[in-house]
């Protein structure tokens, strides 16, 4: 059989920010049998983080950022929603998470990914957006009964404010509700550091650890 | 030799009796009269006292007026919100959700938001200054209004899915810059400074650069020039390195550039074109004299023996900058005897 198309393929259409072309790369590499855990780990999360290492040698451009963001969004919303649909386990069974990006970054490709896959699992997730400050997390996450809260940084900038989010909670009675974080500058810290409960190195290990396993 | 005639000289690559100093003190100066950011960046009569108290304390060679990045969106009908004591800022583009992009007008900048206190502060700071340094006025270039007035991500989008449409906006908005340039000057600035953040490349790609932006700087430059400015100016922050080669193109003669890019390279791309930086900004608020003096010597030492280099920050000195750091820069560039050249 024919090879058409490889995930590398994927990673090149994302970079250059070519959204049709990685519908189409994605819908492909399913088609052929591979799990849609290995198209969002191999194909969508190691393209933005070739794009975070250009970050931090300063050599990043917002345009180039945004579109290949754009084109990560299109293969999750064209591609792996569907592709998800009546082949899991919707075992979230309406359980609320809260999401954002914490304040003094506005970075959000990687949330929205996981804002994705914890739709897909039936979640109901509320995403607060981007610069979001912790009192935001912890009156959300309140008022609206959440089980969760999963807060994402791209930038190492941002620790003092992740570690405000659970004190807060604590302060304010929301013992029971479980802090996540991870997103590039996160995942290098330990719960200790960040004052968390839990830190992902990626969607699925934070997925695991949200539908009740340890990580 | 006088602050003006100084930085003119400098611009021309001509020697000079010391190093030209024109480090970007903006707001910076009310802090140190102990005025609100919001008082001054509303009222002319305070921004041009502020900038004149700080400039016969320090004694650099140049005065700006410059409120911040929203006078131009705010003439053009953008919404701001105005803390007390920091810079105001944009909550409603004004073209953000809006389907025609060509329903604006030109502002008039006698009449048009806050483009009246920046003439004033301009007419009071000629007035009193008159030619013993540069008066400069500051303006925005054509992609960063166009960033203000789409939002930014708005813009960048529009570049690569509609070109054509975004050309459009780009003409008008450089016919802001150009009006609201040439409006400072007839209020007494010596010269127009074109800020420019969203030119930066690490914002849009050279390409992107070289293709919406270059044209309508050089028509920007070109309408400067023939209304008597005699320095072609433009300031961006962040890793200028690919587009700094095209300066020379729209004309382009005292580039500022920040600490992303490194003096020596600079001077290697851009030979002909007088340079502008690049101390830390940071460094003002966090150094401690010693350091200061030690990182400012390092930095003009990259520069060697050069002519058409002042010494400045490159970017905005911060509000909570130590003053005695700023007087360290100042007194770093009476230290280079003969300006730069040999």
């Amino acid at each position: 059989m024919k090879i058409l198309f490889s995930i590398q393929d994927l990673s090149e259409a994302i970079l250059k920010g070519d959204g049709k072309r990685a519908v189409e790369v994605s819908r492909y590499l399913l088609d052929e049998g591979l799990p849609v855990e290995d198209l969002i780990h191999y194909g969508l999360s190691s393209a933005l983080h070739s794009l975070d290492v250009k970050c931090t040698m300063e050599e990043f451009n917002l345009l180039e950022i945004m579109l290949a963001g754009r084109a990560v969004m299109r293969v999750m919303d064209e591609v792996v929603v569907r592709h998800m649909e009546g082949r899991i386990e919707p075992d979230g069974r309406g359980r609320v998470v809260i999401l954002g990006t914490i304040q003094g970054d506005i970075h959000e490709l990687g949330k929205h990914i996981v804002r994705t896959i914890l739709m897909a699992h039936g979640f109901r997730v509320i995403d607060l957006g981007k610069d979001v400050p912790p009192q935001n997390f912890v009156a959300t996450a309140l008022s609206e009964g959440a089980e969760v809260i999963g807060i994402s940084s791209l930038i190492t900038l941002t620790y003092p404010e992740v570690r405000k989010v659970r004190s807060l909670l604590h302060g304010r009675g929301g013992k029971g509700i479980k802090v996540v974080a991870g997103g590039a500058a996160l995942q290098q810290a330990t719960p200790g550091d960040l004052n968390v409960d839990f830190v992902a190195r990626d969607v699925f290990h934070a997925l695991h650890y949200i539908k009740g396993g340890e990580g | 030799m006088k602050g003006l005639e100084r930085v003119l000289r400098a611009v021309r690559f001509e020697d000079t009796d010391r190093l030209p100093v024109v480090p970007e003190v903006f707001a910076f100066s009310a802090r140190y009269r102990g005025v609100k950011v919001r008082d001054y960046v509303c009222d002319g009569e305070t921004l041009a006292a502020c900038q004149l108290e700080a400039w016969r304390d320090f004694d650099y060679d140049c005065v700006f007026a410059f409120a911040d990045l929203s006078v131009e969106a705010e003439a053009l009908g953008c919404e701001l919100s105005y803390p007390e004591d920091s810079y105001p800022y944009i909550v409603r583009h004004v073209l953000e959700g809006s389907d025609d992009l060509t329903g604006l007008r030109l502002p008039d900048p006698e009449k048009a938001g806050r483009m009246p206190v920046i003439l004033k502060a301009c007419r009071i700071l000629r007035r009193e200054v008159s030619e013993e340094a540069l008066v400069v006025g500051n303006v925005l270039g054509p992609v960063s209004i166009a960033g203000q007035l789409l939002g930014l991500e708005r813009l960048l989008y529009l570049m690569v899915d509609e070109p054509d449409r975004v050309k459009r906006v780009l003409a008008f908005t450089t016919d802001v810059t150009i009006r609201f340039g040439l409006a400072i000057m007839e209020a007494g600035a010596h010269v127009p400074i074109v800020f420019n953040p969203m030119a930066s490349p690490n914002v849009i790609p050279k390409a992107v650069f070289e293709a919406f932006e270059l044209p309508n700087l050089k028509r920007v430059f070109e309408a400067f020039r023939r209304a008597g400015s005699p320095i072609a100016w433009m300031s961006t922050a962040g890793n200028t390195s690919t587009i700094l080669p095209l300066y020379p193109e729209a004309s382009i003669d005292l580039a500022t550039i920040d600490y992303s890019v490194s003096l020596s390279d600079a001077r290697r791309m851009i030979p002909r074109v007088a340079i502008n930086g690049n101390i830390k900004p940071f460094l003002f608020n966090t150094l401690d004299e010693a350091s200061m003096k030690e990182e400012i010597a390092r930095v003009i030492g990259e520069i060697g023996e050069r002519r058409g280099f002042l010494l400045g920050s490159g970017c905005e000195i911060p509000l909570e900058a130590r003053p005695e750091n700023l007087r360290v820069l100042v007194e770093a560039g009476r230290s280079v005897g003969c300006g730069q050249g040999n």
